[in-house]
């Protein structure tokens, strides 16, 4: 029998080598309670033991950043006194066990993570990741993810302003579910866990103890078996009124100085929050076992301490202000129960039936193991090499392929999920849900953008490049709405770090975002890894394991000074200029084009360099802001097709066209490489006709300080989308295919 | 009268979530005083306030059924109370839902005929332009609001539905651009494609739609202003 198997058996998850390390630490080999603590302290959900070393790379400091990764969300300075607190996590295993609950508990965990810091949740974006769009279990997945998310986020009145939902066949076995939140603060109103000063009473909020998602953060640490239909019982059950309710006691409590310190339960409940808020502050606590509001009576203290029902937080307090605390609790109809106090010595006693049950050392706990693994470059990128494009012949009808990229699920319009968002709560989307960055107003005139997304076809043809351009795209999302690239949170899912192959992938791929995140001045300010998203499957009598591509998700914040100068993507007038400002290569590799027309992608896609993308975003930022242009968007999947096919139709109020016609031959490029190469450091924009005497001077100014280069390609036309006489269809018949495909 | 003079009393449930929405929009673009009430609060009556408004969210979570828990607690009393006076009150989205559960207004919300929570623009015609809610609006005028909502198709018996229609109770469709009244203009099933009602007395309006979301025109709309506006008005010239 395989050894990792029987440890996962056995000693929940932990392997038998930690086990060891485990019975040494202690002097004794662990009992059950001490077990079920090691388990979700030492998992990989809670500790980063694989991903540590590299997750150290990243840069974290520099712009805005006031509060980098370490606490429960990173701080952003928003200027005027306002702060800005976001963070994305991911909600993998537990969506795919029950995507409903999976997925609702996944946006609350998110908020709580960024109420606790004292700041107001303002807007959540997702990540979603649903297997092949024809899958029979695909349906069930995106309705139940989709409906779970809506529950609980329209019930907290937080807006669902974007996100993006991606289909295919890696993720059949293995769903993803990443949620953003971002919230608003006072710089002076931050909250943390690392300020328990000796004395505090530790007070238990929130939500009584339940049976649900206990060993949940050790189940996400660990692959599907075959009998993953047992693992139910670890996904928590979420309760949105109560959190919301809660999100108001807890900002009543900080508004009145309160709180002292506070972390919430989320991830191995009451065992992370009390050893970490101990450890961060450098003190111990007693806890008092017997004080735990339950649900399930006779519930054992390794249940409670693993519990993880959601809704609850732990908070110190001063003693004198305990009674205060009681009443805004009391006022919102919450638990509020003294479970402890804030001690010197950095030890947690547990007392249980009245008597110490446990006395843990907070170091042993919360040092957990620190590993790096072995990697090995994946065999399968032998085979990655550059398209040979002359051995495909281009299709006979190009309008056909066309018809099926606009309307393939992963482009097509996703407005049928969003709609069941709440994406006007709280009076301050500007752009909303459906074009390439949300815009939000905060005070006046003052706002913010937000993106999210990441290519994991282009991450597992090129780990390191993957990387970077999930952080690229994002940031061209925003420049493209004429803001400035802020700060990321990442999400980092992969499949198990102990196969090598897998840990090359990881390596890569954080080494991609740590170049891009440098070159963009984007500090990783948060974020979260999720290893093994892979499901072990059988067919007949051979079983295999179905592993995901490496996915990094990138959240991203931009700044704009005036919400009103958002530039949307969507064409405005008959008649305006199209342009593309950039570089075209042209390259075919890896692209949707190749998948649909040649049932082959995997090539080698496009390189990205990074030092031109950085003069080409500041290059259309300064357009924008200088007033030339009326549109913009970047060239990605589906290539220029889509991108002028989507800037016709997204705005469903106003349907336009477009004619192009691009001088291929003078670019020593075929007709299809035009169309549809995607991996491009270029954008569409359009200008104003009457704008021609102006263009000459400024704009040319503008180009020649950044070298970058802008070509007219076409006009914007009413009804039609006709490129180079080969490409001729109606924006009225795409528009059809683009909004009822999902 | 200036409208800081104006007394705007904003009900607040466990479970609320529009209410900052509306106080932001009353206080900060159309000046009035607006304050929040607690649904605890200890007060003896509404008598102070120039008008109530009953904001959206999910009051008690919408267990049970929407508005149900909301519209059996105490300060609702108060309110129905306030009502019966003709004290003007305004019930937008789950607001709508807790009159109808309270019984100042008929007719019942089912959850939309497509099953699913529906957050889109749709387009309102106005039909009667002769209630505190709507005395500043054009006659006919179709104004664009956002909705957000699980339950909002309306439905009640013939009698209810005959009541309204003799008393020009009806005073918002869910219309097309254009303003017709159109099946596919209905974003969730609602009978006649009823958007908002009013009272016999017509103190008393329920609306799906959310007028406080689209005041101002950097959200897309600032339709939803005549609301406030036309509340303004009645208030001042009463």
């Amino acid at each position: 029998m395989n050894k990792t198997k029987r440890s996962t058996e056995k000693l929940f998850g932990l392997s038998v080598e930690e086990y060891e390390k485990i019975s040494e630490l202690l002097g004794h080999e662990p009992d059950g309670f001490e077990l079920g603590i090691f388990s979700a302290m030492w998992s990989e959900h809670c500790s980063y033991k694989s991903s540590k070393v590299y997750l150290k790379t990243l840069p974290t400091e520099g712009g805005k950043v006031l509060i980098g990764p370490g606490e429960n969300a990173g701080v952003v300075d928003f200027g005027d006194g306002d702060v800005l607190v976001f963070k994305m996590e991911s909600h993998n295993h537990p969506s795919f066990i029950e995507p409903f609950q999976g997925s609702a508990t996944g946006v609350g965990g998110i908020m709580r993570d960024i109420f606790t810091m004292g700041a107001r949740p303002v807007a959540n974006l997702n990540s979603l990741r649903f297997g092949s769009f024809s899958h029979p279990r695909t349906p069930y997945y995106l309705s139940e993810v989709v409906k779970g998310i809506g529950f609980y986020g329209n019930c907290m009145g937080v807006p669902t302003v974007g996100g993006e939902v991606v289909f295919d066949e890696c993720y059949n076995d293995n769903i993803l579910v990443n949620a953003f939140t971002i919230g608003i603060a006072k710089k002076d109103g931050i909250f943390l866990s690392s300020k328990c000063e000796v004395g505090n009473i530790v007070v238990y909020v929130g939500s009584a103890t339940g049976m649900d998602g206990i060993h949940g953060a050790t189940m996400a640490s660990e692959e599907f078996d075959l009998k993953k239909n047992k693992k139910r019982s670890t996904v928590q059950v979420g309760d949105p009124f109560t959190e919301k309710l809660l999100l108001e006691a807890c900002l009543e409590a900080m508004e009145k100085k309160l709180i002292v310190s506070i972390q919430d339960m989320g991830a191995a409940g009451l065992t992370s929050s009390s050893f970490e808020m101990a450890d961060k502050s450098g003190k111990g606590m007693l806890i008092d076992l017997d004080a735990i509001p339950l649900r399930t009576a006779g519930m054992t203290p390794v249940e409670m301490m693993l519990s993880e029902s959601q809704e609850r937080m732990l908070i110190a307090c001063e003693k004198e202000k305990l009674d205060e605390l009681k009443a805004v609790f009391d006022k919102w109809g919450l638990n509020c129960v003294k479970a402890g106090e804030v001690i010197k010595e950095k030890v947690i006693k547990f007392y249980y039936n009245s008597k110490i049950y446990k006395t843990l050392d907070v170091d042993v706990i919360v040092n957990g193991p620190e590993y790096k693994r072995p990697v090995k470059k994946p065999e399968y990128l032998k085979e990655i090499t550059p398209v040979k494009i002359d051995n495909y012949k281009i299709p006979e009808n190009l309008n056909d392929i066309a018809v099926k990229i606009i309307t393939h699920p992963n482009i097509a319009s996703k407005r049928k999920v969003f709609t069941q968002y709440d994406y006007t709560i709280g009076t301050a989307t500007v752009v909303p849900p459906g074009f390439s960055a949300a815009v939000l107003r905060v005070n006046g005139n003052k706002g913010f953008l937000l993106n999210a997304g990441g290519n994991s076809k282009y991450t597992y043809l090129n780990p390191f490049t993957g990387g970077a351009l999930a952080v690229t795209e994002c940031a061209r999302n925003i420049t493209a709405c004429g803001g400035y690239p802020a700060a990321i949170t990442d999400c980092l899912n992969f499949a198990s770090p102990e196969d090598p192959e897998i840990m090359w992938q990881f390596a890569s791929a954080v080494e991609g975002v740590k170049s891009a995140a440098v070159k963009l001045n984007t500090p990783v300010i948060s974020g979260n890894v999720s290893f093994y998203n892979e499901t072990a499957k059988k067919d007949g009598d051979k079983t295999y394991v179905s592993k995901i591509y490496p996915t990094p998700v990138i959240g991203m914040l931009g700044f704009i000074e005036d919400v009103n100068k958002a530039l949307t993507p969507c064409f405005k007038d008959e008649g305006d200029e199209i342009y593309l400002l950039g570089s075209f290569k042209g390259e075919l590799g890896g692209s949707l084009y190749m998948e649909l027309a040649y049932g082959d992608f995997r090539q080698k896609p496009a390189d990205l360099n990074l030092d031109y993308e950085v003069r080409l975003q500041n290059c259309l930022r300064s357009l924008i802001e200088k007033g030339f242009l009326k549109s913009a968007a970047d060239v990605s999947e589906g290539g220029i097709f889509t991108a002028l096919a989507e800037n016709a139709i997204t705005n469903p109020e106003k349907i336009l066209g477009f004619a192009v016609d691009y001088d291929i031959k003078a670019h020593g490029l075929r007709i299809d490489e035009f169309l549809f190469s995607e991996f491009e450091q270029a954008f569409i924009v359009t200008m104003d006709k009457e704008l021609s005497g102006r263009r000459e001077s400024g704009i040319a100014v503008i180009l020649k300080e950044y070298g970058i280069k802008l070509e007219k390609i076409g006009a914007v036309k009413k009804n039609i989308m006709k490129i180079n006489g080969i490409i001729d269809l109606k924006s009225g018949k795409i528009k059809e295919g683009y909004y009822s495909v999902i | 009268m200036n409208n800081k003079n104006i007394k705007a009393g904003i009900t607040v449930f466990p479970g609320s979530n529009c209410d900052a929405d509306v106080y932001r929009v009353l206080n900060a673009v159309f000046g009035v005083n607006a304050s929040f009430i607690w649904h605890k609060d200890k007060i003896k009556d509404l008598k102070k306030y120039d008008f109530i408004v009953i904001p959206g969210g999910f009051s008690y979570g919408d267990y049970l059924r929407s508005g149900a828990l909301a519209a059996r607690s105490p300060i609702m009393e108060l309110v129905k109370d306030y009502a019966v006076k003709g004290g003007i009150t305004l019930g937008i989205c789950n607001g709508f839902q807790i009159l109808l559960e309270a019984g100042l207004l008929g007719g019942v919300m089912l959850a939309n005929d497509s099953l699913k929570f529906e957050c889109k623009d749709v387009y309102l015609k106005t039909l009667n332009t002769d209630t505190p809610f709507t005395c500043a609006v054009k006659k006919n005028s179709v104004l664009k609001m956002p909705i957000a909502h699980h339950d909002g198709n309306y439905f009640a018996t013939g009698s209810i539905i005959g009541g309204l229609n003799k008393k020009n109770g009806i005073i918002f469709k869910y219309c097309d651009e254009k303003g017709q009244i159109t099946a596919g203009s209905n974003p969730n099933g609602s009978l006649h494609n009823i958007a908002g009602i009013s009272n016999e007395t017509g103190n008393v309006m329920g609306l799906m739609p959310h007028p406080e979301r689209s005041s101002e025109k950097i959200l897309g709309s600032e339709d939803g202003g005549w609301i406030f506006k036309s509340m303004i008005k009645y208030v001042k010239e009463k």
